[in-house]
């Protein structure tokens, strides 16, 4: 049985190029990151000051945090530099028909 | 003629030559002061900070101080221990406001500047501005560089388990700065066995800081001051004794051995307060002689300016003297074991640790004296002390009926302050 949870997170012309953009899908606020034709979503809160990372700089796949400059791949969520210490939790992102789906397990069953 | 002294004089007069009469004002003057903190405890001195077995784990910090200067000793993530000035780079705050803790990273809490434990600056908010209506606005300049504000690293020494700092960055080593003699005494408390700590006093003295140094120099106040000493056998004039210094007499070591367990009334040159007390608790004095000791059953070693290290029979500790102004200072003792210590021995250390600390039964006393000390120094600015006991010369001694290790300190004040 398929129990995975893909979500609609908006179209994807709306997206800002080469950018990063907040949604917020099942009350919790995901970043959305344009890099060429790719899309990547992660949790939009920093690991570390708390800060918003849809206020951050997006280098290639690399979103810097405004508060602290602390670095994470928008691919896989993988902390790049202190003063990080810990992940962001990354979520698998589907194109169809134009339209952006975000998967929204719960973080075991996509890990599995 | 009747002599009318000038009781606030602009100087401090040096009557008889040498520094057997040290002027008042060498306790009394702000100017004087600075000047000491400028050229002993921020320049060419190794100050004491505290001890590994402090801050064991990565991240785990102290804070404390070198002169007036607030700084935190840290243990980075690699095991490896920093020292690091508590002022952030930004806007001056001392931002850590605990005495120990454990951390990732330091930041200050006014702008949310971020430190690693080393001192490196890590993140400044809003350093590449905010986004607005696809604008940035605002941010450091360009050629801002996040290397050039880290937080103010000192030099660290580490000996034994020790750890000493320095704002000078050109130091001698820390063997240089204690020189042979001194360092043999250093190395017999501290012999690279672990030490594993037992506990704080702390206590605010309203003196001089340089009275606690003269306080650990001055061998025969014990027998006078301290009845509890003389009454319960821990000090006697006839005990042996040695005074020794490094090559500048800036710091010294006091060696004394308890003489046989003669009766008291035989020997002793100084009136015990009532022989017949007896303590309600003789675990006390429960001594126990220790294989390390190698004879001497006290040694009180001053390392100038900044610590004094203690063993007095099983109680070894640290004092380290944090002077707050002419007239004050914060005195901290650090009571410590080592690993090798049984239970039995750790409870010995513990108990032997209450004639410690301001509640101590023998240091209670010297609190208070250099309280009254600085009052009368405080009153008569003109005038000076007194200290020729054993002359008024400069040398080491096999007695302790002398105050040349107090001549030799001043000796060394006036090489460095009148340079």
């Amino acid at each position: 049985m398929d129990n995975t949870n893909w979500q609609d997170a908006g179209a994807v012309d709306g997206l800002p190029e080469d950018d990063v953009a907040c949604v917020e899908i099942q009350g919790r606020e995901i970043a959305l990151y344009t890099v060429g034709t790719a899309v990547f979503a992660t949790d939009n809160i920093c690991t570390h000051g708390h800060a918003r990372l849809c206020d951050g700089f997006l280098e290639g796949h690399e979103i810097e945090c405004p508060l602290h400059q602390g670095r994470f791949d928008v691919r896989d969520g993988k902390a790049l530099c202190a003063p990080l210490t810990e992940n962001v939790r990354s979520y698998p992102v589907r194109i169809e028909a134009g339209r952006v789906l975000v998967r929204m397990d719960s973080l075991d069953s996509i890990n599995s | 003629m009747h002599e009318r002294p000038t009781v606030f004089p602009d100087k401090a007069e040096w009557t008889a030559g040498g520094t057997s009469r040290i002027p008042f004002l060498a306790y009394t003057d702000d100017v004087l002061y600075r000047q000491e903190l400028e050229r002993f405890f921020y320049k060419n001195h190794w100050c004491y900070v505290g001890l590994e077995a402090e801050i064991p784990n990565p991240g785990d910090f102290k804070r404390t101080v070198v002169g007036e200067r607030s700084v935190i000793m840290v243990r980075d993530t690699h095991g490896e221990i920093h020292v690091v000035e508590n002022v952030c780079a930004h806007r001056g705050v001392s931002f850590c406001r605990e005495r120990h803790g454990n951390r990732k990273e330091f930041v200050c809490p006014y702008h949310q500047w971020s430190y690693a434990l080393n001192g490196d600056l890590q993140g400044v908010p809003f350093r590449r501005g905010v986004k607005q209506d696809g604008k940035v606005l605002g941010g450091m300049p360009a050629d801002f560089n996040v290397r050039e504000h880290g937080l103010t690293r000192l030099n660290v020494a580490q000996r034994g388990g020790v750890v000493f700092a320095s704002f000078d960055p050109c130091m001698e080593s820390f063997e240089d700065f204690l020189g042979p003699t001194i360092l043999s005494y250093f190395d017999r408390q501290f012999d690279g066995r672990k030490l594993t700590l037992l506990g704080y006093n702390r206590q605010r003295v309203p003196g001089n800081w340089k009275l606690m140094q003269e306080n650990i120099k001055d061998p025969y106040h014990p027998g006078l001051l301290h009845t509890w000493f003389v009454t319960f056998g821990l000090w006697r004039a006839d005990n042996k004794s040695e005074l020794k210094m490094d090559a500048h007499h800036r710091h010294a070591a006091m060696i004394s051995t308890r003489g046989n367990e003669r009766k008291q009334s035989e020997v002793s040159q100084v009136g015990s307060f009532k022989s017949s007390m007896q303590l309600e608790d003789p675990r006390f004095l429960d001594i126990v002689p220790e294989p390390w000791w190698g004879g001497p059953t006290a040694v009180m070693t001053t390392i100038f300016p900044s610590v004094i290290l203690q063993q007095q029979v099983n109680s070894v500790s640290t004092r380290h003297i944090q002077p707050a102004g002419h007239g004050c200072f914060d005195f901290v003792w650090t009571h410590f074991g080592y690993e090798d210590d049984s239970e039995e021995m750790t409870q010995r250390r513990l108990r032997q640790a209450n004639l410690f600390g301001p509640a101590g039964f023998v240091s209670a006393d010297d609190g208070e004296v250099i309280e009254l000390s600085q009052r009368g120094f405080e009153q008569k600015p003109f005038h000076r002390t007194v200290v020729e006991l054993g002359g008024r010369d400069i040398a080491d001694t096999d007695h302790m009926v002398t105050e040349t290790l107090i001549r030799g300190m001043y000796d060394y004040w006036r090489t460095v302050m009148e340079a």
